[in-house]
């Protein structure tokens, strides 16, 4: 199997990965739940977690640290905790239905940045436009899930913060491979998830507070159990109810494998992964990729149609031949709107530092087979 | 033995205590409070010996971690706050 579906989840994940979350399923309880040994330890592996984390994403304190679900479970958190009903917010045109599904079911007022994909002066300019007194938060990707398009999220908080509104950055596919400073944005919140660039287990996800904070779940917390109210400090506010001790012992393990490879040589990695992607499926004839010039603002996300072809259709054929890769809106219409692509989707392959020049070839030559086997039209 | 608990908000707090205690080489234990001391209900505190408790509060106050009480556990087992 060549896995090409890293924006999705990261399925090879190092084996440090892999035995500390087993390891963690033998021998760790509930932290904060008991005195004993394997309760202590789980406590000891989270504790450890936010560390790490605040170290990589330049967070003052592990307190601010707080583990989710995942980057959807961040964001509905850092969203129902700035926005309500009826305020306005300004998004991208790149948010993720994490962004926008909530948004719509608060009943918030969306004012929307677009501009076509890799153009981020124009994005910059619209936001400058758009970020007009009644907008109450902003909301921004940092990396598309569908173009790997990276926006100008350094330019974007600068603004925030001179206009003093809180930003809201959706990480998720930038964790991991760019630099990602809670104390450079000034973000509010940061969202991210745990497996994906971080190479952690399924069903981890980190959100970055710097703000204060509105509960999602209420429950039991393992501190100030005599209240009824949730405890006012965090992370304890934001986390009710057992943790995945599991898969925060495999995401730390994942965090130390990015730590040591260098965010930098892993974004390096997937860079030219993705020009030599883009390069040869551009020279197919009927095969349009979105790509940024010279992909100096893109990270290893890339996206592509086949003319004629139903998206889904070739995600299936290259499935057949054991490729996995991502077709349809990837769950992100309003990207999609903005690059012109609603209606047809598009075929995405994604990488992780496990992928080699070689998977991307074999892919290539498998898109250039379907294309030979599709019927003319 | 007499040594005293810092009684702490929740356990990641007690774990940021006990971390800035042992980086300044002061020995810490983190633990559940005893029912008698936890106040409004589960907390944790870090236990730290008699004659570490000032430095103990030194480091503390130099990183930014204030103690929520402090109680010294005598040798008969009982414990009595400490007036910060």
């Amino acid at each position: 199997m060549i896995y090409l579906d890293s924006a999705a989840t990261t399925m090879q994940k190092p084996s440090a990965v892999v035995r500390a979350a087993s390891y963690a399923i033998g021998h760790m309880a509930s932290p904060g739940r008991g005195g004993h040994r394997p309760a202590m330890l789980a406590g000891e592996t989270a504790f450890a977690c936010r560390e790490v984390a605040a170290e990589l994403f330049h967070v003052e304190n592990p307190e601010q640290v707080v583990l989710t679900f995942n980057a959807t479970h961040g964001l509905n958190i850092a969203i129902k905790s700035l926005v309500k009903p009826g305020d306005t917010v300004l998004i991208s045109g790149y948010e993720h239905n994490a962004v926008t599904r909530p948004l719509n079911s608060l009943g918030a007022r969306v004012k929307t940045a677009v501009a076509p994909p890799f153009q981020p002066e124009l994005l910059y300019q619209r936001f400058e436009e758009l970020l007009t007194g009644e907008v109450t938060c902003v909301i921004c990707n940092h990396v598309s899930n569908v173009f790997g398009y990276i926006l100008p999220i350094e330019r974007i908080s600068a603004l925030c913060r001179s206009r003093q509104v809180p930003l809201i950055v959706d990480a998720s596919q930038s964790a991991g491979c760019l630099p990602v400073h809670m104390d450079d944005l000034g973000a509010a919140f940061i969202a991210m998830p745990g497996h994906k660039g971080l190479y952690g287990p399924q069903g981890t996800g980190l959100l970055l507070c710097n703000a204060p904070t509105t509960t999602l779940l209420e429950g039991g917390t393992g501190s100030v159990s005599s209240l009824q109210e949730m405890p006012g400090f965090l992370p304890d506010r934001l986390e009710a109810g057992t943790h995945n001790i599991p898969g925060v012992a495999g995401l730390l393990e994942g965090m130390h494998y990015v730590s040591q490879q260098g965010m930098g040589a892993i974004l390096a990695h997937e860079k030219a992964l993705t020009t030599r992607a883009a390069q040869k499926l551009s020279a197919l004839p009927g095969v349009e990729v979105f790509a940024a010039p010279g992909l100096g603002g893109q990270a290893g996300v890339l996206s592509f149609r086949m003319g004629g072809m139903d998206c889904e259709d070739v995600g299936e054929r290259l499935g057949e031949r054991d490729i996995a890769v991502r077709a349809g809106l990837h769950c992100a219409p309003l990207a999609h709107r903005s690059a012109g692509t609603l209606e047809t989707g598009t075929v995405r392959v994604s990488f992780s530092v496990f992928n080699t020049a070689r998977e991307v070839d074999r892919l290539v030559r498998e898109v250039t087979q379907i294309l030979r086997e599709a019927p003319t039209t | 033995m007499v040594y005293y608990l810092i009684v702490c908000r929740s356990l990641t707090y007690a774990q940021r205590t006990a971390s800035a205690l042992e980086r300044a080489g002061i020995t810490a234990h983190i633990l559940r409070s005893p029912k008698v001391i936890s106040g409004e209900g589960c907390s944790h505190s870090v236990k730290v010996s008699e004659r570490n408790l000032t430095d103990a509060l030194t480091v503390l106050a130099r990183v930014g971690l204030t103690p929520k009480r402090i109680f010294i556990m005598s040798s008969d087992g009982s414990y009595k706050e400490v007036l910060l």
